[in-house]
């Protein structure tokens, strides 16, 4: 058997599993998006006329509402996780005693693998109702009813879920940088917080900047967190999707929003990639000097 | 004043440290006290009675029991095929340098780029059409699909540590090629192998975007059961199934530690030896 032979048969279960699962269905969506939609049907007629309708649909201020809201609490709940991450995911890194830093990577490495069912349920005991929602609400002296009390309970729920993998994340920006340069700017008589300020920092934008848009895009495609924290209130793009199926079966409005929700996503990860690569190159420099 | 501001900042480290704790552990350990809870009317926190009847009530629920079935037959099918699929596409790329590897390797990735409420509604759509409207053979197909890169990734990052002057030297020492493979490549990829296949199992027994989808009234996962369990019902039985799941991914855990180390998964970076 010739080498290209076999490599080509040695990707063709993986090639097919795309094809089949991948591929076909997320033409079938795109295809499916621009088909005009009978109000009362099941998905499109097999026959419908092509229409850029379901586009059109999105940019009204009913459908904009939902990318605007998973975008706030995307953003939002990023942003607090790297910055909560950030101090703890650089001791673990630094961390001297090899059986603290076990305990500490498997704590979070557990954290992380914990079902997003099991952490959104634990939230909702222990903030719900039976749980500790009045005296929380008490000290933020709102109605554990309110909106701004669910909102907080969303953020709550995606928090819980993104610092782990941000630690996690950033544990491998902070290895990969020279514990030389601190202690040099020290001996120079800079202050620990003016040089993980003036070094630290900089030397981790790239690390940074990924971990917040891995935090972001698991925030875009969350789904679980606000469909059981949301209470119907808070309302992110996957659920609409969801809802196009369960509620209306209005597919092609579905597809339109899928597609849509799928190109920002794959913008965000763009930006993942590039920030990446552009890291490791800094690093580099960073080494060599 | 640089030690004072270093003191101050040495001070809300630590209450980060604390604060961050108390907010990961505590809903856990809420839910586990909650769990035993004997009550007889749905209180607060700490119970002031403690039984196992919400384990008794799950594990004679037909309902639960049956989501958890489905649950393990699909992990296992989906883990056994994409780790097959996986580990033959990764040993592919891995000896392939041709133009377009890149390419090909980032399209074995991308099912984990596409949001998972996307592929759930695209296979959907996508099995309505082709007619296929068994639940289970649904769910198999969407499984497959959100693990199979997963295995692909570990097994590719663990082959690429194994250079190949060992299978060359095994090969001139007279191994044949599948010898070499068997006796050298294998073993050593192994750690790679077995995370994939833990890491796909694991997101199969946590998927909930997918299988909302795709299950029908007689094929439904645990987790898909506790979901619908937890908007009608108001009972702790959903505490016990919830710990029962944490069980499996601790499990889990414990395996990917004892066969790999986490510590060699995360890695040490390069300024440590």
């Amino acid at each position: 058997m010739s080498t290209t032979k076999r490599t080509v048969l040695l990707l063709l279960p993986g090639f097919a599993l795309f094809l089949a699962f991948l591929a076909l269905p997320l033409a079938n969506v795109v295809d499916e998006s621009f088909r005009f939609f009978e109000p009362g049907r099941i998905g499109s007629a097999k026959d419908a006329p092509y229409t850029l309708l379901n586009y059109a649909e999105i940019l009204e201020p009913a459908y904009l509402r939902y990318f605007a809201e998973t975008f706030r609490f995307g953003v939002l709940s990023s942003l607090i996780a790297i910055v909560v991450s950030f101090p703890i995911a650089y001791s673990v890194a630094r961390q001297r005693s090899p059986w603290l830093r076990k305990l500490a990577i498997g704590f979070f490495v557990g954290m992380m693998f914990l079902s997003t069912l099991v952490r959104v349920y634990a939230l909702q005991l222990t903030f719900g109702s039976t749980g500790y929602a009045h005296f929380l609400a008490g000290v933020l002296n709102v109605s554990p009813n309110s909106r701004f009390y669910t909102e907080l309970i969303v953020v709550f729920g995606l928090l819980h879920y993104l610092i782990p993998i941000s630690v996690i994340t950033l544990l491998g920006t902070i290895q990969n940088l020279n514990p030389r340069l601190i202690e040099a700017s020290q001996v120079l008589g800079a202050s620990r917080l003016r040089s993980h300020l003036s070094i630290t920092l900089p030397l981790c934008v790239p690390g940074l900047l990924s971990a917040f848009l891995i935090c972001f895009t698991l925030c875009l495609s969350a789904f679980v967190i606000p469909m059981v924290l949301g209470k119907g209130k808070v309302l992110f793009v996957s659920n609409l999707i969801y809802a196009r199926f369960s509620e209306i079966a209005d597919y092609p409005s579905g597809s339109a929003v899928a597609i849509t929700m799928l190109i920002i996503a794959l913008i965000a990860i763009y930006g993942i990639t590039w920030l990446v690569a552009k890291g490791f190159s800094n690093q580099d420099r960073g080494r060599s000097s | 004043m640089k030690r004072y501001i270093d003191n101050a900042a040495d001070w809300l480290s630590v209450i980060n440290v604390a604060v961050l704790l108390v907010f990961l552990v505590v809903p856990i350990v809420v839910m586990i006290g909650m769990s035993f809870d004997g009550r007889e009317y749905m209180g607060g926190f700490p119970p002031s009675q403690f039984s196992v009847r919400w384990y008794v009530s799950f594990f004679s629920d037909a309902y639960y029991l049956r989501g958890l079935s489905t649950s393990l037959l699909l992990a296992v099918i989906a883990t056994v095929v994409s780790t097959t699929a996986g580990v033959s596409a990764a040993l592919a790329l891995d000896r392939y340098s041709g133009p377009g590897k890149q390419a090909l390797e980032s399209l074995f990735i991308s099912p984990l780029v596409v949001p998972a409420v996307v592929i759930g509604f695209a296979l959907l759509l996508f099995f309505a059409m082709i007619g296929i409207s068994d639940g289970f053979t649904r769910l198999v197909g969407g499984h497959i699909i959100i693990t199979f890169p997963y295995t692909v990734r570990t097994t590719l990052a663990g082959l690429v540590g194994i250079r190949k002057t060992l299978t060359e030297a095994a090969m001139s020492l007279g191994a044949n090629e599948r010898q070499a493979f068997w006796d050298v490549t294998f073993p050593l990829a192994r750690t790679g192998i077995v995370a994939g296949a833990v890491f796909a199992f694991a997101f199969s027994m946590d998927d909930v975007a997918v299988s909302l989808f795709l299950t029908s009234p007689d094929s439904y996962t645990l987790p898909v059961a506790m979901v619908s369990m937890m908007r009608t019902n108001f009972d702790l039985t959903i505490a016990a199934a919830a710990v029962v799941l944490m069980i499996f991914t601790f499990t889990l855990i414990l395996i990917l530690d004892w066969t790999i180390g986490l510590d060699r998964l995360i890695g040490k970076g390069v300024f440590r030896s």
